[in-house]
Order: C-alpha cells, then sequence, then structure tokens
C-alpha cells in the first residue's frame, strides 16, 4: 500500500476514504448444500431465492438472500415444524466499504435443533430498505433501530424507528458507513454546541420521566415521540414539535452554526427551568 | 460515690480553664476547612472509574485525606472527578451535574481521554472536558494509577490553600452560563483539529516540538 502524505492522512480524517473499486463478492467459500440440513430444506422450499450458501470460519453457514424475500424466508424458518429457528440472537449490518452494498445479517438460533444459522440480505446503497422483523422476533425492535441508527438503512413496518445510540438531535447521518468520516461530519465547536443543547428531558419520553417521579417536562421540550395510535396528545404538545411525530430526528429540522438553540429545535436547559 | 471531676478540655493557650483565643487569618482557617473535607462527586465513565474505585477503597483509603463520603449527588459535593472518557451525548449531563454542584467547588479531569479526547478522537467523543466545564487539575495516565490520582488531590488541596476569599472572581458564578460550553467556539476548533503528528501539536499550539523525537516526516513543509 502506497504509504500516504501528511496532507492526504489528514484530508482522509476530515472527509473519509475514497470509494475503492472492489466487487461485492460472498465472503467465505461456497458451499453444498446438503451440509447444513436448514439450507437443503431452504433450496427446496425456496428455490432460487437461496443465492449462495457459504461457509465462513469453518462451520458458520451464511446464507445470501433477496432482501424483498427475506421476511417471507425468516418467517418460514421460525415456524416450520422443522427449523423452528426461534432465537435472533443478532441482527446487525455490515458496511464493507467502497460503494459496495451493504449487508444486513440475521443470526438465527434454533434452541429445539441446536443449530445455528447466519442469512444475509444486500442492499445497495441507492435503496436501503428492508422489511422488519419486529412482527417476528421481539428481540429485533432495538437492534433494528440501532442498525438504523448506525448505518442508515429503513426498515419498513417497524414500530418505533429513531435513533438507540446517537442523541435524538444527531444531524450528521449514519457513523459507522464507511463513507463517514471519523471525526463527524460538523466542527467540533458546532458538536459541542449541538450536545448542550440538548436538555436531559430530550433523553426520555414524557412516560418514562413520570416513571421516575420526575417533573413533567414543559410542552416542547420534551420531543413528541410516535404515539400509539398516531396522533399527537393534544394541539399544545403538536406546536412544540417540529418536523412529524415520529420522525424527531429529521435533519431540516435542525440550522447549522446558530448561536443559541437551534430553530425549531429544543431549548437549553433554561428552557426546562421555566 | 462522689461525682468525677470533669477533665480539662485541652485548650490552645494551654494555661487554666479561662477561654482561650487563637488568631489567624480568616483565609486559612476556611481553607483549612475546605481542604480538609473534600466531598468528591464520582463521575466515572470508564477504566478510568476503575482505579478511581481502587482509590478509595482500603488500600489507598481516601479518607486519610478528608474524602470520607462519597457523594453521590452533586448537590452535596464539592469536588467533581471526572473519570473516564466523555461521548458528547453524555455532555450535557456532566454540564448539568456541574451546575448542580454549589460553591465552593472544583474539578478534576482524570486521565487522557478526559482531559483531552485521548485515542478517541472519533465523532462521538468529547475532546477535552474542559470544553464543558472549567477544570482545575488534569491527571494524566490511561488509565493513571491510584497514586496518580491521590497526587492530583493533593495538588488540589494545595490549590485550595492558596486561595483568598477576596478574590471574588475565583467563586464567581454566571447565570448566563448555565447549561453552556466552557470555552468559546474557536477555541474548542482550535484544540479540535491536529496540526502535527502529536497530540499536542494543535492549531492553537502550532508546531511545537514537545519531546526529544523530532523525524522531519512530522513537520509540515
Amino acid at each position: 500500500m502506497r504509504k500516504k502524505s501528511f496532507d492526504e492522512a489528514l484530508h482522509d480524517l476530515e472527509s473519509g476514504p475514497e470509494p475503492t473499486e472492489e466487487s461485492g463478492a460472498p465472503r467465505g467459500e461456497s458451499a453444498d448444500a446438503s451440509s447444513h440440513p436448514s439450507v437443503a430444506a431452504l433450496r427446496g422450499r425456496f428455490g432460487d431465492a437461496v443465492l449462495h450458501h457459504t461457509i465462513f470460519a469453518g462451520d458458520e453457514h451464511v446464507v445470501y438472500v433477496p432482501p424483498e424475500r427475506a421476511h417471507e424466508l425468516l418467517q418460514w424458518l421460525r415456524d416450520d415444524e422443522a427449523q423452528r429457528y426461534d432465537l435472533l440472537t443478532d441482527l446487525t449490518a455490515v458496511d464493507y466499504g467502497g460503494g459496495r452494498p451493504l449487508e444486513v445479517v440475521y443470526q438465527l438460533w434454533s434452541i429445539a435443533a441446536k443449530r445455528q444459522l447466519r442469512i444475509k440480505a444486500t442492499l445497495p446503497l441507492n435503496a436501503l430498505e428492508i422489511e422488519s422483523v419486529v412482527d417476528i422476533w421481539h428481540a429485533a425492535d432495538w437492534l433494528e433501530r440501532e442498525v438504523w441508527d448506525l448505518f442508515g438503512i429503513h426498515f419498513r413496518g417497524h414500530p418505533d424507528l429513531r435513533r438507540i445510540m446517537m442523541p435524538d438531535n444527531y444531524a450528521e447521518g449514519h457513523p459507522l458507513r464507511k463513507d463517514f468520516p471519523l471525526r463527524g461530519r460538523f466542527s467540533r465547536a458546532e458538536q459541542t454546541r449541538r450536545s448542550l443543547s440538548m436538555a436531559v428531558e430530550d433523553f426520555y419520553t414524557p412516560d418514562e420521566l413520570g416513571a421516575a417521579g420526575g417533573a413533567q417536562p414543559a410542552p416542547g421540550v420534551a420531543r413528541e415521540r410516535a404515539p400509539k395510535d398516531g396522533a399527537p396528545k393534544s394541539s399544545s404538545d403538536a406546536a412544540g414539535v417540529s418536523g412529524t411525530p415520529g420522525r424527531p430526528n429529521d435533519p431540516e429540522d435542525w440550522t447549522l452554526g446558530t448561536a443559541g438553540s437551534a430553530a425549531g429545535g429544543t431549548p437549553g436547559p433554561e428552557g426546562a427551568a421555566t | 460515690m462522689g461525682v468525677a471531676e470533669r477533665p480539662m478540655l485541652p485548650t490552645l493557650s494551654g494555661s487554666g480553664g479561662e477561654a482561650s483565643i487563637l488568631t489567624t487569618r480568616l483565609d486559612a482557617v476556611v481553607n483549612w476547612a475546605r481542604t480538609n473535607s473534600l466531598w468528591p462527586m464520582p463521575f466515572g465513565t470508564a477504566c478510568c472509574a476503575i482505579e478511581m474505585m481502587a482509590s478509595f477503597a482500603a488500600k489507598y483509603d481516601m479518607a486519610r485525606f478528608g474524602m470520607e463520603r462519597m457523594s453521590f449527588s452533586p448537590r452535596q459535593a464539592d469536588m467533581l472527578i471526572c473519570a473516564g472518557r466523555l461521548p458528547y451525548k453524555m455532555a450535557p449531563v456532566l454540564r448539568r451535574i456541574w451546575d448542580q454542584m454549589p460553591q465552593p467547588k472544583w474539578s478534576i479531569s482524570m486521565g487522557a481521554c478526559a482531559s483531552t479526547g485521548g485515542v478517541f478522537d472519533a465523532y462521538s467523543m468529547v475532546q477535552g472536558i474542559d470544553t464543558i466545564i472549567p477544570v482545575d487539575i488534569y491527571v494524566p495516565g490511561c488509565p493513571p494509577r491510584p497514586e496518580g490520582l491521590i497526587y492530583g488531590i493533593l495538588l488540589l488541596q494545595e490549590k485550595i490553600r492558596g486561595e483568598a476569599l477576596s478574590n471574588t472572581a475565583l467563586r464567581h458564578e454566571d447565570a448566563e452560563r448555565t447549561g453552556r460550553q466552557n470555552l468559546p467556539a474557536e477555541v474548542i476548533d482550535q484544540l479540535a483539529l491536529p496540526y502535527g503528528n502529536s497530540t499536542n501539536q494543535n492549531k492553537l499550539s502550532g508546531l511545537v516540538s514537545t519531546a526529544a523525537i523530532a523525524r522531519p516526516a512530522d513537520r509540515q513543509p
């Protein structure tokens, strides 16, 4: 690898790496379907929906499926009497960089058959959308929120898709993507200003604050979460909310570089005290 | 059975039972009291907190220095110890805790990450808690050993002994600053951007040779 000059290295730190020309071929060696009973059954039932089957690290069977059929296939894997993958061990995503597609990874475990299987769905960067599996495994709820937060993959049908790791007012994008610059997109001063413009109340829903015995925050201080019935509780609540309820992190709510609290955003702690 | 005569309390003048008077400077006696009853508010976020706990445990026994009680409420604390890295998500929490502490108050930034961001020069991490709250003592190390933290606290005690009540600026707090960052935006930017290969070289300090290692490749043309 060519040694980078100081200027190039500094540029990389601030802007992220350039795309490379590598292909997105599946990793691991190709495997025979008969080496894993579930893969053989999948091939028998879904046919060409099983795109590749590879073995990774000795005994890790990976099945690549098209994203539009992933939900149907996973539902079958959980419900079929011979498979019964009733435990979603992990749901995550991988970005291999260089403009290659993102991979959503479902790590399944069958308690009954003591078998594990890894399902991967590849999503091109211009269509980062896949069906949510919260209706199959409840465990997918926070995992899908995390994948959305850090990779920007939208899960269709997720009941409450909002950020879980990054702050609610985070507007720099999705940090685990390879095209995300290491230090983020805003200057340190702007990042500091934004983080301090979050009131502590912003980290919790009004329900959570009430459960903790705390005072109810003033309307407009705590951001409205997506209510179950799909409508804001009252008009006064709705007045304090910028953007669509349920999507509190719309970057367009936040203007860059304004002094004090951002336009349409949350007021600072002074506002919380009143 | 006779009533035992009450023993005389020791007096500073040492003579008889009359009221004794000790003359001293007000600064000296106030600082003496403050120095020896520093109640720490632990703000442990990472591995430094483990060393902080070790400092407070039996072997190193911070109680020897007047830190008998860890104060888990900021309202009864004198000294904030930020032990570990501070993500931006925690920054408003740290600032809120600092604002809740009553004067007089001091703060210690424990470890490389709390002081400068350390190796976490990434999107999620505050590059030094002094951008968020004022800091009195920086304890270097990754993490510092308990001896290091104790030395930092002894230095803080030394600093408190030198304070003067007449200096009103020392304990002055501006209500406007509540919940706000500690440093101006330009300074935060100048501190954050590296300028050379050394962590000591930023846009504020410029290219300063800080060690014996001075490789030509480290220098800007």
